[in-house]
C-alpha cells in the first residue's frame, strides 16, 4: 500500500511532490475512480497521493488581474467557476454542465486539466481562450499555453516535481460566442462531443475567429490553419469561404468512435456559427 | 380513526425505513466469523479450459469449484431447465461464466488471489449475435442448429393463400438491443448454517426459486435450505433467476467451509456479469390489399438467449403471444426462435419478452400507415381487438377492451390529431402514439398447473400477519398487500404485518414476477381475509388458501392454443418531441399515457409505476445502449451505460380507465410490466415523424439518428 500525505503548506506539498512523486488530489473525482479495486476495498494507486484540497489560500480562488486576465486557482471547483461572474462565458458554460451537482462541488479545474481526458469539459473552452497554465515546483514557476501543456489523451507536460497552480485566461472581447456540449443524456453525463467558437467583428472585418472541438480527437482540437482562413477577411467574403473552412476543420479533427456523427455535427455547429456572422445577427451568444 | 379505503393514497409502508437508511440490505449483514467470496470468471466467450493456476492459498482461504460438488450432487442450476452449470467445468461458454469461488476473511487478500489466478484456454470462435447463431459461427453451441427453443402459433386462413391474394407484401426487420436492469442495489447473497440447515440471505424476487434451483448441487431437498429475502433494492427481473447463480456456488462453498460467507457484486460486476434483456430481431411480412388493409401478418421472431436457456423459452412464448399487439388481424402466423450465443444468458426483464415484439409490431404498423398516407392512430384503431375477439393463440378476449376510449382521452389530452397534422413529417417536431397490452400472470394455465400458489393469514390477538413468498423489491407490494388484507378484514393497515419472506415460515405463493402478485396472490390473500373476517371471534387462528383458477380459460400448453392469459392490462402512450437539427438531440416535450389496470389498489403506487415504467421504456428506446463485442459487454459503469434522469423526460400526464377485473382483488389486474411495454414505440414514432426517417432498430441515440438521416 502506498503512503498518502496531507501537506499543511504549499511548500510542503512541493517538497512531497519532488521527493515522493506524490499525486495531488483535490476533488478526487477522477483519481478515486481510477484507483477503484472493488467492493469493500480502499482505492489503490501506483504512487502516493497528497491531499491538497485545503490549500485554498495558495491554490484556490478566482480573481481578475489589472490587465483583465482572469486567474483561476487550480483547486477552484466547477461549482465555483460556474457561479463566478468574472469567469468568461464559455468556461462558465462548460463548468455548469460538468457531471452532477455533487461532482461539481468537488471536481477542480486543476484536476480536469491534469487528467487530460479528451472528453474533459474545461480544457475545451480554455484552449479556445488561449489560456495558460501556471506550473510551480520547488525550483520555481513556468507558464505555458494549455494547448501545449496537454499533449494527448491522458498525457501532459507536467514534470514529476510540478503541480498545477493556476490557469490564466487572457482578456478578450467577442462579438459572437458559441458553446455546445452533447452528452449521453441531458444531465450528469460525459461529453459525447463539444464545440466552442468565438469571433470578433470590427468595421466589417473578422479580426478574431477561433473554435475548439472536444471529444473529437486525442485532445482538444484547434486548427490555427483553418481559423486563419477566416481571420482578417471581410464579413461578406465568409459565405464563400465556409466550404473550404469546414473541410479544413474536418481534416483537423480525428474522432475515433461514431466518426460520422461527430464530424457531421461539428460541421453543422460551425455552419450555424458562421451563418450568424454572415447574416449579421445581433451580437452575443449564438444558439 | 377511519379505516384505510382501498383507493386511499397512503405513505408506503417501507418508505420511512428506506428514507432513514434503516432498512437492512444483504451487504449490511455481518455475522460472526463471516468470510467473503469473490468469483473467478471466464475471460473468454468460448473455450476449452486447459489449466487453472492458483497462487498459493493462505490458510483459511479456499478455491471452490466443480470439484467440490459431492458425488450425489449435480453441477446444475435448476431454473426452468437444468442446463446452466453452477461452475464451468472443462469448457466455458460466455464471458463471466463462474469457474470458481475464492473464499476467505480479507477482501484485500481475495482480490490479490483473484488477480493472480490464471486460467489457460484453448479458444474457439464465439457466436455473439443472432446472425452469428443462425450462421452457426464457430460451430453450433447447442444441438445442430443453435436453436434453444422455438414455437409457433397461427390463426385464420393459411398464410400462403393470404399472400397469394395480396396486392402487395411489406417486409421489414425490426431489432432491439440488450438492456441492463440497473437496479439500485447490486446482486448479493450471504450463506450460513442454523441447526444443521443451510440458510441463505439474498436480495431476490423469488426465494422459493433459489432453494429449488440449488438443492440438487448437494443432492439435498429444497426444504433442507432456508431462504430469507433481505430488503431488495430493485430487481426488474434481474433478481428472478439470477440469484441462483450466486447462491449455488455459495451453497457448495458452505458445504465445504461451514462458516458464514458473503458474496456481493460491485456495480461493474453487476453490469458486465449479469443477465440482460434478450436482444431481438423480428421479421414481419405483411399482406396488404390495394387500400392498405391488412390481410395477414407473418412474423419470424428471433431472441438471443445467450449460452444457457434460463427462462428464455417462456420469455420467447410471451414475445410470440404479444407479437400482434392489441390488434385482431384476419390471419397470422408467428414463429419464435430462441438462439444460443456465447453471451451472458439473457433472462427476465420487466415485460418478459413482450416489449420487443410490441415495439416491432407498433413500429411496423406506423410504417405501413405512413406508406398509405393514414394517420397511425386512426389506422391502428381499425384493428383494435374487442371483447370476444380471437387472439393469436385462438383464445378469446374475455374482458371489455377500452382502447377506443383510451385513445380518445389521450388524443384530447395531448391534442394529438391537431399536432400530428400541423407538424407533418420532417418539420423537426413530431408526435407519436402507441398501443400495447400485457397478459397478466403466468402464461396459459401455469398458475393452475405449475405454481399452485398458497397464501396464509395468521391472527394473533388483534394483529394479522400475512405469510406469502411474494417479495417487496421496490414496487410497493408490501403496501398493496397489507392494504388489501386490512381493507377486507376491516382493520387498520398498521395492524397487519408482512415481513420479508422466510421459506421455512411461509407457504410458496409463487415467484414475484409476471405482474402476478397483486392479481393472483392479492386475490388469495383477499379470500383468506374474507374467511378470517367471518371467523374473527374465534381467537388466534390461521387461514391458508390455494389459488383457484377461474373457469372458462381453456389452454393447451403442448400446442399453445387457447387463452394465453387470464386477462390483460391495456395501455396507450403519446410522446411529443422536438429534435435539434444540428446535434440530433431529442427534446421530449410531452408524455401522455392512459392505462387500464382493472381497478387501482393504490393510485400513488400506480403513479410511481407508470412514471418509472415509461421512463425506463423511453431510456430503452433513446439511450440505453449495451454493446457486445466478441462476447464482451463494452459498457461497465453507470457513466457509459446511461439511464435517463428526470431532466431527460421531465413531465408526464397520466390517467387510468376503471375497468374492474372480475377475478382480481378489488378488481385489480397486473400492471408492473404493462407500463414498460409501449412508450418506446411512441417515442420512435415521434422522432421518425420529426425527421422524416425510418427507424428499425433501438436504441436511437443521436449517432444512430445520424445514420438514419443518411439513409433517409
Amino acid at each position: 500500500m502506498a503512503v498518502n500525505y496531507v501537506p499543511s503548506t504549499l511548500d510542503e506539498a512541493l517538497l512531497l511532490r519532488k521527493d515522493r512523486k506524490a499525486i495531488p488530489l483535490a476533488g478526487g473525482t477522477d483519481i478515486m475512480v481510477q484507483g477503484k479495486r472493488g467492493l469493500g476495498l480502499a482505492p489503490q494507486l501506483d504512487r502516493p497521493v497528497m491531499i491538497i484540497s485545503h490549500l485554498k489560500d495558495e491554490l484556490g480562488g478566482i480573481r481578475k488581474d489589472e490587465d483583465g486576465s482572469v486567474v483561476i486557482g487550480a483547486i477552484a471547483t466547477a461549482a465555483e467557476i460556474a457561479s463566478s461572474d468574472i469567469v468568461p462565458w464559455h468556461v462558465r458554460m462548460a463548468a455548469s454542465g460538468m457531471g452532477a451537482i455533487a461532482l461539481r462541488n468537488s471536481a477542480t479545474i486543476g484536476g480536469n486539466i491534469g487528467n487530460a481526458s479528451p472528453k474533459g469539459d474545461l480544457p475545451q473552452p480554455l484552449i479556445l481562450l488561449d489560456a495558460e497554465v501556471v506550473l510551480i515546483s520547488f525550483d520555481g514557476e513556468r507558464r505555458m499555453l494549455l494547448d501545449d501543456f496537454i499533449k494527448g489523451s491522458k498525457t501532459t507536460d507536467l514534470h514529476d516535481d510540478e503541480i498545477i497552480a493556476s490557469i490564466v485566461i487572457p482578456p478578450h472581447e467577442f462579438t459572437y460566442s458559441y458553446y455546445r456540449k452533447i452528452g449521453m443524456r441531458k444531465a450528469n453525463a460525459i461529453s459525447k462531443l463539444s464545440l466552442s467558437a468565438a469571433a470578433t467583428i470590427k468595421d466589417g472585418l473578422v479580426v478574431d475567429f477561433r473554435a475548439s472541438s472536444g471529444a473529437a480527437g486525442p485532445k482538444v482540437i484547434r486548427s490555427r490553419e483553418a481559423e486563419s482562413m477566416i481571420i482578417r477577411r471581410p464579413v461578406e467574403d465568409i459565405e464563400g469561404i465556409v466550404p473550404d473552412f469546414l473541410e479544413a476543420w474536418d481534416h483537423a479533427i480525428s474522432p475515433h468512435a461514431m466518426p460520422r456523427y461527430r464530424r457531421n455535427t461539428t460541421s453543422r455547429m460551425l455552419t450555424r456559427f458562421l451563418e450568424a456572422i454572415v447574416n449579421g445577427e445581433p451580437e452575443g451568444i449564438v444558439r | 380513526m377511519p379505516l384505510t379505503g382501498i383507493d386511499d393514497k397512503v405513505v408506503r409502508v417501507d418508505a420511512e425505513a428506506k428514507a432513514r437508511g434503516e432498512a437492512r440490505y444483504v451487504s449490511d449483514y455481518v455475522l460472526p466469523d463471516m468470510l467473503y467470496a469473490c468469483m473467478v470468471r471466464s475471460s473468454v466467450p468460448r473455450a476449452r479450459i486447459t489449466g487453472i493456476h492458483l497462487p498459493e492459498l493462505p490458510e483459511g482461504y479456499y478455491f471452490i469449484s466443480a470439484k467440490d460438488i459431492p458425488e450425489n450432487g449435480r453441477n446444475e442450476l435448476w431454473m426452468i431447465a437444468k442446463d446452466w452449470r453452477c461452475f464451468a467445468d472443462g469448457d466455458v461458454r460466455y464471458v463471466g461464466e463462474t469457474i470458481g469461488l475464492l473464499v476467505g476473511k480479507d477482501r484485500n487478500i481475495l482480490r490479490y488471489l483473484q488477480d493472480n489466478t490464471r486460467i489457460d484456454y484453448e479458444e474457439g470462435v464465439p457466436a455473439v449475435t443472432i446472425d452469428d447463431a443462425i450462421a452457426l459461427k464457430g460451430g453450433p453451441i447447442v444441438g445442430e442448429d443453435n436453436v434453444m427453443c422455438s414455437l409457433f402459433c397461427e390463426k385464420g386462413r393459411p398464410m400462403k393463400d393470404v399472400f397469394n391474394e395480396a396486392d402487395s407484401v411489406f417486409e421489414e426487420t425490426i431489432e432491439t438491443g440488450f438492456q441492463e436492469h440497473v437496479h439500485l442495489e447490486t446482486n448479493g447473497a450471504l450463506i450460513t448454517e442454523e441447526d444443521g440447515r443451510y440458510v441463505i440471505y439474498a436480495s431476490a424476487q423469488c426465494p422459493f426459486y433459489i432453494r429449488k434451483s440449488v438443492a440438487g448441487l448437494l443432492g439435498i431437498s429444497p426444504e433442507d435450505i432456508i431462504i430469507r429475502q433481505t430488503t431488495t433494492g430493485g430487481a426488474f427481473g434481474g433478481k428472478e433467476h439470477f440469484p441462483d447463480v450466486l447462491c449455488g456456488p455459495l451453497l457448495v462453498a458452505e458445504s465445504v467451509i461451514h462458516k458464514p460467507i458473503k458474496l456481493i457484486f460491485d456495480r461493474s460486476e453487476d453490469m458486465l456479469y449479469s443477465v440482460k434483456r434478450h436482444p431481438s430481431k423480428t421479421i414481419f411480412r405483411t399482406a396488404l390489399d390495394k387500400e392498405g388493409n391488412i390481410l395477414g401478418i407473418e412474423g419470424t421472431i428471433y431472441y438471443n438467449c445467450g449460452a444457457y436457456l434460463s427462462a428464455s423459452y417462456v420469455v420467447l412464448q410471451r414475445g410470440v403471444f404479444h407479437a400482434n399487439g392489441v390488434y385482431d388481424f384476419p390471419a397470422t402466423y408467428l414463429k419464435g426462435v430462441g438462439v444460443a450465443t456465447n453471451t451472458f444468458p439473457s433472462d427476465a426483464f420487466r415485460g418478459f419478452g413482450a416489449p420487443q415484439t410490441l415495439f416491432a409490431i407498433e413500429t411496423h404498423l406506423d410504417h405501413i400507415a405512413r406508406r398509405f398516407g393514414f394517420d397511425p392512430a386512426e389506422y391502428k384503431s381499425r384493428y383494435f381487438i374487442k371483447k370476444g375477439g380471437e387472439t393469436v393463440t385462438n383464445g378469446h378476449i374475455i374482458e371489455e377492451v377500452k382502447l377506443p376510449e383510451m385513445l380518445s382521452r389521450l388524443a384530447e389530452a395531448s391534442d394529438y390529431y391537431r399536432k400530428a397534422e400541423e407538424y407533418g413529417i420532417g418539420s423537426g417536431r413530431g408526435i407519436g402514439i402507441s398501443f400495447y397490452n400485457h397478459g397478466g400472470a403466468f402464461t396459459g394455465n401455469g398458475e393452475q398447473a405449475i405454481i399452485k400458489a398458497h397464501a396464509r393469514l395468521v391472527k394473533e390477538g388483534k394483529r394479522v400477519r400475512i405469510e406469502v413468498g411474494s417479495t417487496e423489491m421496490g414496487q410497493g407490494f408490501q403496501t398493496a398487500l397489507r392494504k388489501i388484507a386490512a381493507n377486507t378484514l376491516g382493520i387498520e393497515m398498521e395492524d397487519v404485518d408482512y415481513p420479508n419472506p422466510d421459506t421455512s415460515l411461509v407457504p410458496d405463493s409463487g415467484p414475484t414476477a409476471a405482474s402476478r402478485s397483486t392479481m393472483i396472490v392479492g386475490k388469495i390473500v383477499e379470500e383468506c381475509a374474507k374467511e378470517m373476517k367471518e371467523r374473527w371471534d374465534e381467537g388466534d387462528f390461521s387461514v391458508e388458501k390455494e389459488y383457484v383458477h377461474p373457469e372458462g380459460h381453456p389452454w393447451d400448453q403442448d400446442t399453445f392454443r387457447g387463452d394465453a392469459y387470464l386477462g390483460y392490462g391495456w395501455g396507450a402512450a403519446v410522446v411529443e418531441v422536438e429534435v435539434d437539427r444540428i446535434t440530433n438531440e431529442v427534446n421530449t416535450v410531452g408524455i401522455w399515457s392512459c392505462h387500464d389496470i382493472g381497478h387501482a389498489i393504490d393510485e400513488l403506487i400506480v403513479h410511481g409505476q407508470v412514471n418509472g415504467g415509461i421512463i425506463q421504456s423511453l431510456g430503452y428506446a433513446a439511450m440505453e445502449k449495451m454493446e457486445n463485442r466478441n462476447g464482451h459487454f463494452r459498457q461497465e459503469s453507470m457513466s457509459d451505460y446511461v439511464i435517463p434522469t428526470s431532466m431527460d423526460f421531465p413531465k408526464q400526464e397520466w390517467s387510468l380507465v376503471d375497468n374492474p377485473y372480475q377475478w382480481g382483488p378489488q378488481g385489480a389486474k397486473g400492471m408492473g410490466e404493462l407500463v414498460f411495454n409501449g412508450a418506446d414505440a411512441a417515442y420512435v414514432d415521434a422522432v421518425e415523424r420529426a425527421l422524416g426517417i425510418t427507424v428499425t432498430k433501438i436504441p436511437i441515440p443521436p449517432e444512430d439518428i445520424e445514420e438514419a438521416l443518411e439513409n433517409a
